[in-house]
């Protein structure tokens, strides 16, 4: 030890010993401040039935998938059905779609389904003691029966098919919605309690009048199963598709005979076309516009053109007639004109015919609801049912939904319309289910592609579920087209979501503060006693979650 | 939580920076990094006033406030005096870009050429912000400081100070910046595990010097980097480098200047953009070509 006597001939010097906390209090300076503000993401904006996506992605990803389900049930009970046949509006919308592509939302949607799918669904509400007839076990259907039994409703759905599930155990086909899993969602609404009385139709057994008089609302989603008609010479040698469909989930059935035609351009007619290519036969879909205008969704077209289904468009067939076997079709070539009221361009005759032979033709031009069943009472001046936004009708217990109030529209659609209705109910007869006080909480602002910051992100490729090629889907027969996603690939993408206007706890505020003004404690809490309102979390929030408010308005409040 | 950041503080919350200091943001990071058993060494600095006034401070360790010219070899006395301790406390000498490139290089030098066990951190805020904004040799080409006014800006490129310190052949230096906090964290980690002279050379955007928004700070200095003005790497034994991030998105330098008002003389000379450009593209290409002879397989990016 060298000698160091001498230090203590130094003068003493100042050394800093007390912390600063609570002497520099450098919340003084600001004249602005961060507040945690959760709005609609652009996904959630987006979607028929508003699912707050992000929130339960946040859930997903942390294990909890308790909360995922009751997040996403909160809106749509179904994500093992809608994982499968949604059109995903929500990806369009996503804020990463002009990146690398959307965040594989449908696909994750199926991954919860499929993660959730032993779960019961959420306890009940007291008992109301009020009885809620539901009429049609479709998707509409099924999800207002879903939600007047969580508001603690006595319900009863009844169904004119031998099984429940309308059109999705018999309208969408086998290979995109297996029965199997609308048999488990049915088993899982029984086990709520839900009753199901089948083989029972409206107009038939079952009365309005009296149901009217039995139970104290009653919700019709009877669909839309009518085949309209086109009108044409030997219209009669044509086969409905939508009955082809009902029949294909059969095993065995078989088409008549190799060459097939499908009239039409929406989602029916490729399910039929893209179904009869399973059944082994061929499949030329005539349509009277172009791809443009397809009312289809546009990977189910994409699907049927991998699948060798063949498309003849701007093709209307003017007349059949039996030639033999064969069924000999004219078409005639058509042109577009001016935007009728859908804005599509309108097809126009050229006078241009030619002839096809056919073994089948299938009339798939759509569908609209049968409305014997209903009294006058109940119609507006157009002779069609006069319905409210949530359904109502002009009588009090009465509402309607789903494809008979909309005309064929998705899945989601009708599910988000259950809901609505199933919240009318509540509101005329009482009664209601708990919801997370985020649901009053979150703003209206939803997080636009402007709002957000994604530097922090870096560039990842989507990660999608499993899908079997157009060779292997053919050989699969009515086998089914997608899988779902594993663990880690779910995790890779939920890892892709900006999260726009939930705040899923990343992070990034709390590491780019320069004043640790940001207590993390499962997520950020802002220390006002030392944050100077520099901006930077604000600045750097991915998501839009936090904004910057000038204190005086602060301070009126 | 995104990032791979502890949560742990060594920094009280409040400090005397100003709003959007990333000079602030860079010390709390760096601590997060360190153990509690670490000694700051602070020169005459932007740090010396946002530790606090005597005698209350920040940071949870200790601080030795020293000369302007002296942090390296105070750093350096303070690791002698604690080894006749018996302690192995980290000395970390904690200074501004005018305390290392300028006033404080030739103790720098001496402390890495003798190797000195110490970690020497320069928060490069390109000039001296505490005195309000003069110029260093740390100032860009085209820059306006109070000193390099619009009417004759800043002239010399900015001296490079990871090529000085590298030819001292010390163990590690690297360059950082808060706004990738991840590789920041890394590479204090690698510097706290090695031993002798690590210099931490580490871009901490100035807004009020800067001329720009203070919410504006971490974008700033993102661009820096993703711009290529300020490359992240690392040098092991002065030689071996390895660029530690490619940048994803190319930003355009032009994107960068055009955040902060300091370099409006710049954006106001395209002959001078255009030198500043090529000087960019140059010092990028040496250090790719440098990375590449250290890692013969051609990198991801
Ligand atoms: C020998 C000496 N000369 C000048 C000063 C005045 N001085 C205090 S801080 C400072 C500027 C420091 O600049 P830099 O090192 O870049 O740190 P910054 O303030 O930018 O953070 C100066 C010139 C001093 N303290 N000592
Ligand atoms: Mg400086």
């Amino acid at each position: 030890m060298p000698d160091l006597s001498h230090v203590d001939d130094y003068p003493e010097i100042p050394v800093s010993l007390r912390s600063s906390r609570g002497v520099l209090r450098t919340g003084d300076w600001r004249n602005m401040r961060p507040v945690l503000a959760e709005r609609v993401s652009a996904c959630t904006h987006e979607c028929p039935a508003s699912v707050p996506i992000p929130r339960y992605f946040h859930h997903l990803a942390a294990g909890r998938l308790e909360e995922a389900f009751a997040t996403f049930t909160l809106r749509n009970p179904f994500p093992r059905i809608t994982g499968r046949v949604c059109p995903r509006t929500c990806e369009a919308g996503c804020n990463r779609v002009d990146r690398e592509g959307p965040v594989s939302i449908r696909d994750l949607e199926r991954y919860l389904g499929e993660a959730t799918a032993g779960l019961p669904h959420l306890p009940s509400a007291e008992a109301t003691g009020s009885k809620v007839a539901v009429v049609g076990s479709g998707p509409a259907g099924l999800s207002a029966a879903y939600y007047l039994r969580r508001s603690g409703h006595e319900v009863v759905v009844f169904e004119s098919q031998p099984e429940a599930g309308g059109m999705l155990r018999y309208g969408i086909p086998e290979y995109r919605l297996p029965s199997a899993v609308v048999d488990d969602e049915i088993a899982r609404l029984q086990a709520m309690g839900i009753r199901f009385r089948t083989g029972v139709a409206l107009g038939g057994d079952l009365d309005l009048g009296n149901l009217e008089d039995e139970y104290d609302a009653v919700f019709v989603a009877t669909g839309a199963w009518l085949g309209r008609s086109m009108g044409v010479e030997g219209e009669s040698l044509m086969e409905s598709g939508l009955d082809f469909l009902v029949a294909s989930h059969d095993a065995g059935v078989r088409p008549p005979g190799r060459r097939c035609a499908v009239v039409g351009g929406g989602n029916t007619a490729l399910d039929v076309a893209r179904t009869l290519r399973r059944l082994g036969a061929e499949a030329t879909v005539l349509y009277r516009r172009t791809p443009d205008e397809m009312p289809a969704i546009g990977e189910e077209y994409r699907a049927a053109v991998e699948e060798g289904v063949a498309f003849e468009f701007l093709t209307l067939p003017r007349a059949l007639r039996k030639d033999g076997a064969d069924l000999v079709v004219t078409l005639e070539t058509m042109r577009l004109g001016d935007p009728d009221d859908s804005g599509r361009r309108r097809p126009e005759p050229t006078g241009d015919d030619r002839e096809a032979r056919f073994d089948a033709v299938y009339s798939a031009i759509g569908e609209t609801a049968s409305l014997e069943p209903f009294p006058d009472a109940l119609k507006g001046g157009d002779g069609w049912l006069a319905v409210g936004p949530s359904g109502e009708t002009k009588a009090d217990r009465v509402f309607v939904g789903g494809d008979l109030a909309t005309g064929p529209a998705t899945v989601v659609e009708a599910i988000a319309w259950g809901r609505r209705t199933a919240e009318a109910v509540n509101e005329r007869i009482g009664g209601g289910y708990e919801v997370p006080d985020w649901v009053a909480e979150q703003g209206d602002g939803v997080v636009g592609p402007t709002d957000i910051n994604p530097a922090t992100f870096p560039d990842t490729d989507p990660h999608h579920a499993p899908h079997l090629d157009a060779a292997a889907r053919l050989a699969a027969g009515m086998g089914e087209e997608a899988g779902t996603m594993t663990d880690a690939e779910a995790l890779a993408e939920i890892e892709r979501c900006y999260s726009c206007g939930y705040c899923n706890e990343c992070g990034t505020c709390f590491v780019f503060c320069p004043d640790v003004a940001i207590r993390w404690e499962d997520g950020p809490v802002f220390d006002y006693t030392f944050c100077k309102g520099c901006d930077i979390c604000t600045t750097e929030c991915p998501g839009h979650v936090i904004l910057t408010v000038k204190e005086e308005e602060v301070a009126r409040g | 939580m995104r990032f791979g950041i502890p949560l742990e503080e060594r920094i009280e919350p409040g400090n005397l920076g100003c709003q959007g200091c990333g000079g602030a943001l860079s010390m709390r990071m760096v601590l997060k990094g360190l153990s509690d058993d670490t000694v700051a060494v602070i020169p005459a600095c932007c740090w010396s006033i946002i530790d606090g006034p005597w005698p209350v401070h920040a940071l949870q360790v200790p601080v030795f406030h020293t000369a302007f010219e002296t942090a390296a070899i105070m750093a350096t006395g303070i690791k002698a005096a604690k080894l006749q301790q018996g302690k192995d406390t980290t000395v970390m000498a904690w200074a501004g870009d005018g305390g290392t490139f300028d006033i404080g290089l030739q103790a720098l030098s001496g402390a890495a050429e003798r190797n000195e066990d110490i970690i020497y951190v320069c928060y490069d805020n390109e000039a001296y912000m505490n005195t309000g904004i003069q110029r260093s040799s740390s100032t860009p080409i085209g820059t306006w400081t109070t000193t390099t006014p619009d009417e004759r800006p800043e002239t010399r490129p900015k001296k490079n100070i990871m090529e000085i310190m590298a030819a001292h052949r010390i163990p590690y230096a690297a360059t950082a910046t808060p706004a990738y906090p991840d590789d920041l964290l890394a590479k204090v980690e690698i510097a706290r595990d090695l031993r002798g002279t690590r210099f931490l050379h580490i871009l901490s955007a100035c807004p009020p010097g800067w001329k720009m928004g203070s919410g504006d700070a971490i974008a700033a200095m993102r661009a820096a980097v993703d711009s290529r003005v300020f490359p992240l790497y690392e040098v092991r034994d002065g030689l071996d480098v390895t660029i530690t991030r490619w940048p994803e998105h190319e930003v355009d330098p032009e994107a960068y200047f055009a955040m902060q008002g300091r370099f409006r003389p710049l954006l106001d000379d395209p002959e001078e953009l255009a030198r500043v450009r090529r000087l960019i593209d140059r010092q990028w290409e040496t250090l790719v070509a440098r990375h590449r002879e250290h890692h013969p397989e051609p990198a991801a990016g």
